[in-house]
């Protein structure tokens, strides 16, 4: 399928180099709305939509950040730590807006599933379904994002 | 029918795109908007070639404006108050304006494009504001994923700034980034040695800028910073003063120390610092030698997260519970604070709760 201008410029800037060195693409060599599309299914076939495990995982980023960063169990179920990072991200989708540096490692400590992400991530899921590229530093496989975040 | 209509849109569509490029590439090859003035805080006036955006013609005129993305609308650094031209106000600057600043008609100046007399009000430490070309003297590893940097200014070669204040440090286009890239970084050293800079920086994990400073920077390069920027400074009071910082956020803090102990300053002084374990320490002996060169200051190191292996005798936990131990009088006592969000959200709502004044409370948060 040929792209348009902004989508190869989106493609381009999930590459490594341009937005962070290692890229948000991993060893994953489809373009970007196909990984989007096989994600999308995997949501179907689990039940839940992208919004709401943003929305989860928001809970669990903000939890974190009222306890001095944690790590604090929350529910009795789930540790949870926020390591921040100096300075802003911007989206790799030219979404206007800049998200903060940190990475937000949780643990189901009931089948001891971690699960690690960063504010982007968040926002890559809720506004463009976006889980990134298999082999990506922060990819997050839908499937085991749900069991480490139910 | 279903494909007639798509067919009708795929035909607008494709006239519509063609349309906008025609117009961009006239715009590009024929608009002369000629001589424009840029009128700043009603004080100096640029005589610009119309057509370029705000930021570049302040940049070509050496006022520079923070900015960290280069211009390209993602960094939301740029703010400046249009008093009048400018055009109205575009879709990529909503997302980085708060509604008191939309109302105030504050404006990134990397998005307004001046095609007619146009102007502005910028705070006058901009005009302090200077690129500086300087040379790596010292790479120090401070922790495992902290380095300080020392740069021996070029050109020009000293630099007036406020303990506190920060720079923004470029790092080149190199291996594994197509662009340069700019990073705001606070000031560790004192500004009373106006013929270098230190700076205090964590890596950062896939990060850019911080990837170069700690894999690819040697002793003798040269490297570009503007600067300085910022409002986190110290306050000339009296009052007691109760410094709080984790992990590189003791730059601003070193400086701050470092200023008052070259006046011999005799306020009260606590400075807390927060980690999690003993491997994130850094500068404790260095800060412990100021109990016995200031006439009242007092060092804290606290661990949050110490393991056997740390062996610390010293304070656990987090740094608010110790608050009432270290503030002697809240309501005469200024608070500064450097670090993550969440750390100053924690110690804000520490100090209030312990009768600091919020108007009292300044901080320097890693955004």
């Amino acid at each position: 399928m040929k792209e348009t201008p902004r989508e190869l410029k989106i493609h381009n800037n999930l590459k490594a180099g341009a937005v962070v060195t290692e890229g948000f693409l991993g060893d994953d060599d489809r373009r970007f709305h196909e990984i989007i599309q096989e994600d999308k299914t995997e949501l179907i076939k689990l039940g839940i939509s992208n919004q709401d495990l943003a929305k989860r995982m928001e809970y669990f980023t903000q939890q974190a950040f009222e306890y001095y960063d944690g790590p604090v169990v929350v529910d009795d179920k789930y540790k949870v730590e926020y390591r921040s990072f100096r300075g802003k991200i911007i989206c790799p989708f030219a979404h206007p807006g800049v998200y903060r540096k940190g990475e937000i490692t949780l643990i189901n400590l009931e089948n001891k599933i971690k699960v690690c992400w960063t504010p982007l991530n968040i926002h890559m899921i809720k506004e463009h379904c976006f889980f990134e590229g298999k082999g990506s530093k922060h990819r997050l496989d839908p499937v085991i994002l749900v069991k480490a975040l139910y | 029918m279903l494909i007639s209509i798509v067919y009708t849109i795929l035909i607008f569509s494709a006239i519509s795109g063609i349309l906008a490029f025609l117009l961009v590439i006239a715009d590009l090859l024929f608009a002369n908007y000629g001589e424009c003035t840029i009128n700043i805080n009603n004080k100096k006036e640029l005589k610009v070639k119309g057509g370029s955006s705000l930021l570049d013609l302040l940049n070509e005129n050496k006022i520079y404006l923070a900015s960290a993305c280069g211009g390209r609308g993602s960094c939301g650094f740029c703010k400046c108050n249009v008093i009048s031209g400018g055009g109205p106000l575009l879709p990529t600057e909503k997302p980085f304006l708060n509604p008191e600043e939309t109302k105030e008609n504050m404006r990134l100046a990397c998005q307004i494009k001046v095609k007619e007399d146009i102007k502005i009000k910028i705070p006058e430490d901009i005009f302090n504001v200077k690129k500086y070309k300087a040379e790596v003297k010292e790479i120090v590893d401070l922790t495992y994923d902290i380095k300080e940097l020392t740069l021996k200014l070029i050109e020009p070669d000293s630099i007036d700034f406020k303990a506190g204040q920060y720079v923004q440090f470029v790092a080149p286009p190199y291996e594994k980034s197509k662009q340069a890239v700019s990073r705001a970084y606070s000031i560790s050293s004192s500004p009373d040695n106006n013929d270098h800079i230190q700076l205090i920086i964590r890596l950062v994990p896939d990060g850019i800028c911080t990837t170069y400073v700690f894999e690819y920077l040697k002793v003798g390069d040269k490297v570009d910073f503007t600067g300085p920027f910022g409002d986190f400074f110290i306050r000339d009071t009296k009052a007691d003063m109760l410094f709080v910082a984790g992990g590189s956020g003791k730059a601003p803090i070193k400086s701050m120390v470092e200023y008052l102990f070259k006046r011999n300053s005799n306020r009260r002084m606590v400075y807390m610092f927060g980690a999690r374990v003993r491997k994130d320490l850094y500068y404790v002996d260095y800060f412990k030698e100021f109990e016995k060169k200031l006439p009242d200051f007092t060092f804290v190191p606290v661990l949050s997260q110490p393991t056997e292996e740390c062996e610390w005798k010293g304070k656990c936990g987090y740094i608010p519970p110790f608050f009432p131990e270290y503030i002697k009088d809240p309501s005469k006592t200024e608070a500064y604070l450097c670090g993550s969000p969440g750390m100053i959200a924690a110690v804000v709502k520490g100090l209030k709760e312990n009768g600091v004044p919020e108007d009292k409370i300044y901080y320097d948060s890693f955004a």
